[in-house]
């Protein structure tokens, strides 16, 4: 079962992508901050991360900084999924291993779904 | 164009970009709830959840709405203030706060949270608007609901200053803030700042917070704790308990 890493500070939205995914036969966590999210990867690493990029605290851009910095967590897949998506060029954060940008605003359940199949295929 | 001239236009692009700004900060600050809501109603449309999930996902979606209702009410109530009058009146700022707490405690009991009023024995008047203050109060509360941590707790409090001022407290149990943090939070809580200068939120419902507290001559701040943080309004004592 492919594990997929939520970090999402909305706890209902967080709620909602572990429902989404569930149904698609994946196995969660969820890290509602940067910090938590680098101790769970690092207790245990993440086929996928679905990451929110203005989380509160520590934006999202510190945890793809953190992963990159390490040569055993920066192949892991990263799907940037924000309201922000219009103000993000997505070729830009390629090189912080992120491989999709979704748009919340727009965005529906399946794309999530899609993304991560897309991502560890 | 006469000095008189320039000094006008150059008003009115002030208040244009205050108004832009404020604009873009109320579409930014409205596209997460809305965002949410859309697809939680996306969810139950897809017909794949079972009965359980759907109220849910329901009860999301109304509690999700109040909260976005909340934030419109407050903006077109912040456009309105120059042209309204407030009355100002005694307000027992305790009886207020455990009202809120009554409003808001399914909304948090929804997140796994709690939010309580701290008991006090003795009694305290502040003078306010009471639909300002109850904003002001709500604002730094759904504030306090997003950064306190998971299965937290959000406290209110009211206390004396000194003879002329009260005070009421929200405080919070999350991450301790950073340096940087906690200095783009010290500027939001008095202007409004471009939104792709800010992280996760706008900070409009702060912005809001501080007009309100203006309008009833008080003013509100923040103090950074170890395992949180409080934000507070701080306003005149009545001196009416005086004459008792």
């Amino acid at each position: 079962m492919n594990r997929v890493l939520i970090v999402e500070d909305d706890a209902w939205l967080a709620e909602h992508y572990q429902r989404v995914c569930k149904r698609a036969g994946f196995e969660t966590r969820h890290a509602p901050n940067a910090v938590d999210a680098m101790m769970m990867i690092d207790d245990d690493a993440p086929e996928v991360i679905i990451l929110d990029m203005l989380l509160a605290a520590t934006t999202g851009l510190t945890l793809l900084h953190e992963l990159q910095s390490y040569g055993d967590l920066a192949h892991i897949p990263v799907i940037v999924c924000t309201n922000s998506a219009k103000d993000i060029d997505s070729a830009l954060l390629q090189p912080y291993g992120v491989r999709r940008v979704l748009d919340k605003t727009i965005m529906h359940p399946d794309d999530l779904v899609a993304a991560i199949r897309s991502v560890i295929a | 164009m006469t000095s008189g001239d320039r000094q006008r236009v150059g008003a009115e692009n002030e208040l244009f970009l205050g108004d832009s700004f404020s604009l873009i900060a109320a579409a930014h600050e409205l596209k997460a709830p809305l965002a949410l809501i859309r697809q939680l109603a996306l969810m139950i449309e897809m017909g794949e959840s079972d009965a359980e999930d759907v109220l849910r996902m329901a009860e999301q979606i109304g509690l999700t709405s109040e909260r976005a209702l909340r934030l419109t009410a407050d903006l077109t109530r912040s456009a309105r203030l120059e042209d309204a009058l407030f009355e100002l009146e005694p307000i027992n700022p305790v009886a207020l706060c455990e009202d809120i707490t009554h409003e808001l405690a399914p909304l948090f009991a929804a997140h796994g949270k709690s939010i309580t009023m701290q008991p006090r024995q003795r009694s305290l008047l502040m003078v306010a608007n009471r639909d300002l203050l109850r904003r002001v109060i709500m604002n730094f509360s759904d504030n306090a609901l997003h950064y306190t941590n998971a299965s937290g707790k959000v406290e209110l409090s009211a206390r004396k200053l000194d003879a002329d001022q009260i005070r009421i407290s929200v405080r919070d149990y999350g991450p301790a803030l950073t340096a940087s943090t906690w200095k783009t939070l010290q500027e939001r809580l008095y202007l409004p700042q471009p939104v792709h200068a800010r992280p996760q939120s706008s900070g409009l419902g702060l912005y809001l917070a501080s007009i309100f507290a203006q309008t009833m001559n008080g003013h509100i701040g923040a103090v950074r704790h170890r395992d949180g943080a409080s934000f507070y309004v701080d306003m005149h004592a009545s001196t009416q308990l005086r004459l008792l």
